[in-house]
């Protein structure tokens, strides 16, 4: 679901982000970065997701990195992704700039 | 471009793991102690489950996952294999693919019923005890030396081919076993990944650092990746000195996450080494080259595409033979020379196509193992099967074609061949029967055999059967070929007893009818108390064919050329001696020979030359009678139409250079016409 401002937009992920659904998300997350200078993305908290989802936003972190864009989370990770970037190694590998993206700094130093 | 359905793409690879699985068993049901396929079944099962889930089949997942538990009981050890356990879970794998084909049908009683056999043939193997831990496992020689403390801390580096994810590998499912093992630290290594205009969703690009610091041997690490091992970058390494390393992990230890059902238990150190273990980081080992060249040379293509390509390639000859026509009746050389140059690079196309069709007889051959095993349960007979030239390759449509009839083959050896093992011992055999089914290409043809080494087919029971159905006259004479080849006359059976596996007379008719329609021939071979031996003799493609152009009156028609033996003039004046008779001879025999021209009722008058076309299928041959010989033609098959399906004498048709059409004629059915005809005239006397 997306909700466009000027130059902004929230969209709002499926409950379900594993490898059978990620890829029309790849493709409206892609559309957004390309049509937006800023994307918020608005995950829930007991969203299902698996490691393609981490993999999808870092991504598009890449993608907006190298497109002058802004990528944010609506909030911080919590929940079953906060789980998920621990099982998956992703929480111990993070940099500052992750932590930021990831759970908006002063959630993990 | 469109993308393949990945249920159905799932549904492929599924049904090929259950082949492999059953392969597996029924080795295994050989030898029970037969570690490699006890292995191999057990990663397979593992590999259906994790896939099946995966792709939403959640039913075939909890169903497999009791039979994948068995296996890991057998694998470790705690559970011998029994020829009960490899028989209840082969009846498992049947319904693992009614649960594949139909997973929202009502299987809960049918799956009940199957885990009960399956827990009684556990129950009865041996009582499962405790599991061993890992950590008690075995040290291997490549194992780093273990401290005081028992712990060594490994440094792991493995990378994942990037179709892992969307072949049914969970990492974070690898990433918890390793957890299983003894604290680690893991890390994510997310340098691969591409931005998102160049990311394929379902790929997988991360890859994985980890310390681990545990008591198990280096095998055990490996082991986590029994599955994925294939294709994978993996490095573990011991860290320095052992150390007790406790304390370090523990304190960088991440918050533990909720934890997913850990996929199978901690694996015991029975896996076999593997290349890249000590390889550092920085420069992992490569695959061996044989495993990089598997995953680089196959391309799964769907079947339909190849038969698009097929008619693709059909057209191109066919307008390559229009273009060869038009440039022989030119004097342009240049043109010449293109249609020359078109011509042998259509060939080398088709030829290449051929190939890319072809599939080993191997992928028919399997499934009768386990028919066979099947079939020595229902009859109580000991049979074993032996098969050779697997190897063997065919077009895929004609293996495609063969699986009934060999099924009803087999299955009427099993039944009616073989003798029960108190029979058998008493005429001195083997109590064990034998099926020999085997192979092998023969000038543009496949022979598949089937023999047995039982009791032979009884002539005089298929006389007196012929007889009181009325398929012939009693006492008529007939050959011992003709004879036996009543057996695949519609509704004859001699079998005493029908039973579920055969001997209702319908099958038999069956396979001929379709071995008519591969334009196949069938050669049946008996010896009364050693055995019959069926040999079915298939073109190896249905697709293209050699052929030779003739013309008959004013239309022209196609003769395989894999049939044609020789020609001959016919001279009018043998063509007068001989008229009443239709005899030519050859060689010192006599060979009937049939007038095409009286066959289709030209209404012509016969060439002052005609040719005779000597044509033979196997033992008999028969000649056909033309007006003239125009030449050899690659003949691209297309099929009658409905309204001309009953039409015995044709087999399809062609399209000739200059956009005419040639009929292709049914060369078994000619040769039995001649071959009666033949009969009809000796019974005149």
């Amino acid at each position: 679901m997306l909700t466009d401002t000027a130059d902004s937009c929230r969209i709002r992920l499926p409950d379900t982000l594993t490898i059978r659904t990620i890829a029309p998300v790849r493709d409206d997350l892609l559309h957004a970065l390309q049509n937006q200078d800023s994307v918020i993305i608005d995950i829930a908290d007991d969203a299902e997701g698996d490691l393609s989802l981490l993999q999808l936003l870092e991504s598009a972190r890449i993608y907006a990195g190298t497109a002058g864009k802004s990528i944010t989370l609506a909030r911080p990770a919590g929940g079953r992704i906060a789980d998920l970037l621990a099982a998956s190694g992703f929480r111990d590998a993070m940099s500052a700039n992750d932590a930021k993206f990831w759970f908006h700094q002063g959630d993990f130093q | 471009m469109s993308f393949p359905d990945p249920i159905a793409v799932f549904r492929t690879e599924a049904a090929e793991l259950l082949e492999q699985i059953e392969a597996g068993l029924l080795d295994l049901n050989h030898d029970l102690a037969d570690k490699e396929q006890v292995d191999a079944v057990f990663r397979g099962l593992h590999t259906l489950k994790g896939s099946g889930a995966m792709f939403g089949f959640e039913a075939l997942a909890a169903f497999t996952h009791h039979c994948e538990t068995a296996f890991d009981q057998v694998r470790k050890g705690i559970v011998p294999a029994t020829h009960d356990l490899v028989t209840a879970v082969l009846n498992a794998t049947d319904h693992m693919r009614a649960l594949i084909e139909t997973p929202d049908g009502d299987h809960g009683a049918m799956s009940e019923t199957l885990l009960g056999r399956l827990r009684t043939a556990v129950a009865a193997a041996g009582l499962p005890e405790a599991p061993a831990p890992a950590a008690a496992a075995p040290a291997t020689a490549q194992d780093a030396p273990v401290a005081a403390s028992g712990l060594t801390t490994y440094r792991i580096h493995f990378s994942l081919p990037v179709n892992a994810m969307a072949n049914g590998t969970n990492p974070v499912g690898l990433l918890n076993e390793l957890r299983d093992l003894g604290a680690c630290t893991i890390r994510a290594d997310r340098s691969r990944v591409p931005a998102l205009d160049d990311l394929v969703a379902t790929d997988l690009h991360v890859c994985w650092d980890i310390e681990l610091a545990t008591e198990a041997p280096r095998s055990a690490i490996e082991d986590v990746f029994i599955f994925v091992m294939d294709e994978m970058e993996l490095s573990v390494e011991p860290v320095g000195a052992p150390e007790d390393a406790r304390a370090a992990p523990a304190a960088a230890a991440p918050q533990a996450p909720a934890r997913e059902e850990a996929i199978m238990p901690a694996p015991v150190a029975s896996a076999p080494p593997v290349a890249a273990t000590a390889a550092p980081r920085a420069a992992p080992a490569p695959l061996p080259e044989a495993r990089q060249a598997k995953s680089a040379e196959n391309v799964r293509v769907p079947a339909e595409r190849l038969d698009e390509l097929m008619d693709r390639v059909g057209e191109l000859v066919i307008a390559q033979s229009r273009l060869s026509q038009l440039a022989n009746a030119s004097a342009d050389l240049q043109l010449r020379a293109v249609s020359e140059d078109v011509e042998r690079l259509s060939g080398e196309l088709r030829d290449t196509m051929m190939v890319l069709r072809m599939v080993p007889v191997a992928q028919l051959f399997s499934r009768f193992r386990r028919l066979v095993h099947d079939l020595a349960i229902e009859t109580g007979k000991k049979i074993e099967l032996i098969t050779e030239g697997e190897t063997t390759e065919v077009d895929k449509s004609v293996v495609e074609r063969l699986a009934d009839p060999l099924v009803h083959l087999v299955r009427n050896s099993c039944d009616h061949g073989l003798e029960t093992p108190e029979e058998r011992l008493a005429q001195g055999k083997p109590a064990a029967g034998r099926i020999f089914l085997s192979a092998r290409q023969q000038a543009g043809e496949v022979i598949i055999t089937i023999k047995d080494d039982g009791r032979g087919i009884s002539r005089d029971h298929v006389r007196a059967k012929a007889e009181s159905s009325g398929l012939i006259a009693p006492n008529a004479a007939l050959s011992d070929q003709e004879l036996l080849q009543l057996i695949f006359q519609p509704g004859f059976s001699t079998a005493q007893q029908v039973t579920n596996l055969s001997g209702r007379g319908v099958g038999m008719d069956v396979v001929k009818r379709t071995i008519d329609a591969l334009r196949g021939t069938i050669n049946v071979v008996s010896h009364t108390g050693e055995g019959s031996e069926i040999s079915l003799a298939i073109p190896l493609t249905l697709a293209i064919i050699d052929g030779l152009l003739v013309r008959v009156g004013s239309g022209r028609y196609v003769i395989p050329l894999s049939a044609v033996e020789e020609c001959l003039e016919l001279s009018i004046e043998e063509d007068m001696r001989s008229r009443g008779r239709s005899f030519i001879s050859l060689r010192d025999s006599l060979v009937p020979f049939i007038r095409l021209r009286d066959l289709f009722m030209t209404g012509t008058k016969p060439d002052p030359f005609q040719k005779v076309v000597v044509i033979s299928t196997g033992a008999e041959r028969v000649g056909l009678v033309v007006d003239q010989i125009i030449g050899d033609h690659q003949t691209v098959i297309k099929g009658m139409s409905k309204l001309h399906h009953d039409v015995a004498t044709f087999s399809g048709a062609t399209i000739l250079g200059d956009g005419g059409v040639a009929l292709i004629l049914d060369v078994g059915h000619l040769v039995t016409a001649g071959q009666q005809q033949e009969a009809q005239l000796r019974a005149a006397g």
